[in-house]
């Protein structure tokens, strides 16, 4: 029973009552690389000291003794190279599984042991503010200060945020709200008493020509009478008037916007001399290729003598 | 020290008084950049601008 005598990674500290078959030393044992179990309790329990023993195989491990034992046969770690070192694989087989052990799986046992003497803490003082550098100092003693000056940056940064999406938006937000001096310039006021009967005036509204015609009755009359049912677009005449003595259109052909000409053409309304669409006294095309009516836009009549485009 | 102590209670302490902080130093923020923004550019532009020179221009009859 030599293991019985082997000592333990974790207990080599331990006296011996007997000389170590192993290491040969009366006292510390000096070869902690030989891990087998705890000497006395196995030695004490007889025939269940198969279940009791907590390692059964040798287990290399990095570790020195910190004391020397009295007699140092030698340094050398007898390790064989070509095994796996101190991985899941490795040491599946040499972690208890039975008696006092502890499992964290079906087969993972969690008794082995892995003494990383050799991983290396960060240094991580460039990042710490000067108050925390010391680790002996108490760190609750400058609590009060880093942590006022973290709110305050805080506070500061996003009180700039909201100053500045409150200035975008705002931004955006006004300019969706034309200004007053913008809305006048797109409206247009038209005195209508400068218009005869029969006649057709010229506007330039918006960049674009707008046609005021002042209607006889007798066009009035003709234009309500045609069949809506020989309309390329057909419209009704009422649905194109407010006041039927008024027909307000933009006087852009539908073809390829040229402007017509008024009180020209077959109908006797407006005629375009690019390509000849003949347009009748209600703005709608009755000849030639524009393929829709005079455009008609906005407009209201705030009193008898006056009219509002846009 | 003190100031600081009594500034982290009273306002950063508690996420209500934080954002209050924050919403009402935004308006003096906003006073104080557009204002100074709007100082610079006067001081950059001293005598080229309208109300610099509108002496010149005003006439002395009418007053």
């Amino acid at each position: 029973m030599i293991r019985n005598f082997t000592c333990d990674v974790i207990t080599h500290s331990l006296r011996h009552a007997f000389e170590c078959p192993v290491c040969s030393t009366q006292g510390r044992c000096s070869k902690p690389q030989l891990a087998a179990k705890m000497m006395s309790l196995a030695a004490r329990s007889g025939a269940f000291s198969p279940y009791m023993q907590a390692t059964a195989f040798t287990v290399a491990g990095p570790l020195k003794a910190l004391v020397p034992g009295v007699v140092v046969k030698t340094e050398k770690i007898l390790l064989n190279p070509k095994k796996q070192f101190l991985c899941r694989e490795s040491l599946n087989g040499q972690s208890p599984k039975t008696g006092p052990s502890v499992t964290v799986s079906i087969n993972g046992c969690a008794g082995v042991r892995f003494a990383h003497t050799d991983v290396r803490i960060p240094d991580f003082s460039d990042y710490r503010r000067p108050e925390v550098l010391d680790p002996k100092k108490s760190s609750q003693d400058s609590s009060e200060s880093r942590r006022t000056f973290s709110y305050l940056v805080t506070g500061a940064t996003t009180m700039v945020g909201v100053y500045a999406a409150k200035t975008v938006v705002t931004q955006f937000v006004s300019s969706m709200s034309a200004s007053a001096d913008v809305l006048a310039l797109s409206k247009i006021e038209v005195k209508l008493s400068d218009i005869p009967e029969g006649k057709n005036m010229t506007f330039k509204w918006r960049g674009k020509p707008l046609f005021v015609r002042h209607r006889t009755e007798k066009e009035i009359a003709t234009e309500a009478a045609v069949n809506i049912a020989e309309l390329r677009d057909p419209e009704h005449d009422k649905d194109r008037v407010i006041n039927p003595s008024w027909v307000i259109v933009l006087g852009v052909c539908t073809h390829l916007g040229c402007v017509p000409i008024a009180n020209a053409g077959d109908f006797g309304g407006y005629y375009c001399p690019c390509h000849g669409s003949h347009y009748d006294a209600s703005g709608r095309i009755r000849k030639g290729p524009a393929p829709l009516n005079l455009e008609v836009p906005y407009y209201e009549f705030p009193d008898e003598d006056t009219v509002v485009v846009g | 020290m003190a100031l600081a102590k009594s500034v982290y209670n009273l306002l950063f302490r508690r996420t209500s008084t934080f954002a209050i902080t924050i919403m009402v130093g935004a308006v003096f923020f906003e006073r104080i950049f557009d204002q100074g923004g709007d100082a610079i550019f006067e001081q950059m532009n001293h005598g080229k601008l309208w109300k610099h020179i509108k002496h010149n221009y005003e006439n002395k009859d009418e007053e």
